[in-house]
């Protein structure tokens, strides 16, 4: 009897912890759906006025169709219509057929007079730009603002930044042939020297997994990593002996301490310039329906998007970006010869000038 | 003409051969201290980057050297007559011309020296050097602009110390008319830059002292 006394008791405060855990759960559901539903509410408000925003800033103004480019602009003397005359290629060159999409994404600009002090009325949406802008500074604005059409999170993510038209893509391919040259990681340096395999792994275009040794091979590389990029951030405690032993040339530490990072800090090799000009590769090679393709299907891995885009294979396409930064090599460190002369004519016309000098200490 | 200009490069070898000495020891050394550790081949991928900014560090020390030959080379060369204040000179039996030129020619026969470490140097530095795949060594184009800074520098200091007293007052009076002018140009919020636009006329282009400005780096991609 006792004995049943007792079980029922301890059932009881059991149940009660049991009970309150349920309730709890139940509480932060309740919680996290009245959040959900205030976002979205946030968002709908969010978006009318985002919409009424645009309405009061466009009032008025005029708009300008070059291509599938729309621009809404106030009337003003600043060269748009010129300077989207001059964008639209690019734009069109880059996103091909997808272009078209860029309709439903109209610029807003306000021209503004450069030399007024008179205060404007504050608007939330579109670019404010001076009239007195040339029609080369004014498609440039165009061209580094254009939105890429249907550019999804996981090329966002991938590239680390936006994909827009460039006026001088070799200037792109130096910089990334630099990078191939000088980067401190011997899988950079065998892509460099024609491994096409290194050069996936170090576009992030292999599989995700296992990237810390197939990005940073030697220890040497691990080392420098963690003192060069985390030495502050794994300074202090529990990993700051770790670091100490890393210091001291222990790979295994470094591996440690390396692993432990987030998902994703791990810096890249190389900067997002190298696979903004890889995809630029691929476009190239795909023709006109190439980023049609690269953006048609956000699920697949990059690879295989970028392969689609190209219509050729992912081996092919890096391999042909690689010709093509191979090709960009800076110009070889030499004097100009028109410097030579005109050095040695500044020679000859100061020593003439001390030829010409008199004798008399006047 | 021959004997006349050998006593003269004889007598300015004696004044100056200290600094020519020094100098062509500097301008061997730097290239082969700008690579020291290049030649170790187990430094891997990090070297590149290192080399190249070990190298562009002591880039700087080449336009140094080279204008600091010319003023010491240029000063040496006129020193002695500006202390006999010139008597000798016009004692000679030969053309104020001919006596400058060939003052001005003995002082380039004199700096071929350090030229010439400086291509030595170089192409040893480099010889001896692993270098990373895609960087590239360029001894004989930095001799080149060595030569060239140092024959500007040299030219430009001849001139000034073979002018009399005058002539200096004219050149420091020209530059103190222009800080003056730049002064009260801001001072009166004028939009006048008067020292910008010498410099970009000096420095760039095909201005007299563009030579010792760009990029003296003995290895590049």
């Amino acid at each position: 009897m006792f004995r049943l006394l007792c079980l029922t008791v301890a059932a009881l405060l059991l149940a009660g912890p049991v009970h309150c855990q349920d309730s709890l759960t139940a509480r932060l559901q309740t919680r996290a759906d009245s959040l959900l539903q205030s976002w979205r509410e946030a968002q709908r408000l969010a978006d009318v006025a985002d919409s009424l925003e645009r309405v009061r800033a466009t009032a008025g103004f005029d708009t300008i169709a070059v291509g599938a480019l729309r621009i809404i602009v106030n009337p003003s003397p600043l060269p748009v219509r010129e300077a989207a005359r001059r964008a639209w290629p690019m734009i069109d060159g880059l996103y091909g057929s997808a272009s078209a999409d860029l309709t439903e994404q109209p610029y807003i600009i306000r021209a503004v007079d450069p030399d007024s002090t008179v205060r404007r009325p504050v608007l939330h949406v579109g670019l404010e730009m001076p009239w007195d802008l040339s029609v080369r500074a004014t498609a440039a604005v165009l061209v580094n603002t254009v939105p890429p059409p249907r550019f999804d999170p996981a090329l966002a993510t991938w590239l680390g930044t936006a994909l827009r038209p460039l006026a001088r893509p070799q200037d792109e391919q130096r910089a990334v042939f630099l990078q191939l040259v000088t980067a401190p990681s011997e899988a950079v340096r065998a892509c460099f020297l024609g491994e096409i395999t290194r050069c996936k792994d170090v576009l992030q275009l292999s599989d995700s997994s296992e990237s810390l040794e197939r990005w940073y091979v030697t220890p040497n590389e691990r080392e420098a990593l963690v003192i060069g990029f985390f030495s502050d951030y794994f300074a202090r405690g529990a990993t700051a002996p770790t670091l100490q032993q890393c210091r001291q040339h222990r790979d295994v530490a470094c591996i440690a301490l390396l692993k432990s990072l987030p998902s994703g800090s791990l810096p890249p090799p190389l900067a997002p310039v190298a696979r903004l000009s890889l995809v630029r590769e691929a476009l190239r090679a795909g023709g006109r329906d190439a980023y049609t393709r690269l953006v048609a299907n956000p699920s697949l891995p990059i690879g295989a998007r970028v392969e689609r885009a190209a219509g050729i294979g992912l081996d092919s396409v890096v391999t042909r970006w690689r010709s093509v930064l191979l090709a960009a090599r800076p110009p070889r460190l030499t004097v100009p010869w028109w410097a030579g002369i005109a050095a040695l004519g500044w020679t000859a016309l100061f020593g003439l000038c001390a030829v010409r000098s008199s004798r008399w200490r006047l | 003409m021959i004997a006349m200009f050998r006593a003269v490069l004889y007598t300015q070898w004696k004044w100056s051969r200290l600094i020519v000495m020094l100098g062509t020891v500097a301008a061997f050394a730097i290239p082969l201290l700008s690579l020291q550790g290049a030649a170790r081949g187990d430094r891997g991928a990090l070297q590149a980057q290192e080399l190249l900014r070990s190298v562009q560090s002591w880039g700087t020390l080449y336009p140094l050297l080279a204008a600091a030959l010319g003023l010491l080379i240029a000063i040496t060369t006129w020193a002695p007559d500006h202390r006999g204040r010139h008597i000798h000179a016009l004692t000679l039996p030969v053309p104020r011309w001919q006596y400058v030129l060939l003052r001005f020619s003995a002082g380039f026969v004199l700096l071929a020296a350090p030229i010439a470490a400086v291509l030595l140097g170089a192409a040893l530095a480099t010889a001896t050097a692993t270098l990373p795949p895609g960087l590239q060594s360029y001894p004989i184009a930095l001799a080149f602009r060595f030569a060239l800074a140092v024959f500007v520098a040299y030219a430009v200091f001849f001139a000034v110390s073979a002018g009399t007293a005058r002539t200096a007052g004219i050149i420091l009076g020209v530059i103190a008319a222009l800080v003056l002018v730049q002064v009260i140009a801001s001072i009166a919020n004028l939009d006048l830059d008067l020292v910008s636009v010498t410099q970009s006329l000096l420095v760039l282009g095909p201005g007299p002292l563009a030579v010792f400005t760009g990029r003296w780096m003995l290895i590049d991609v």
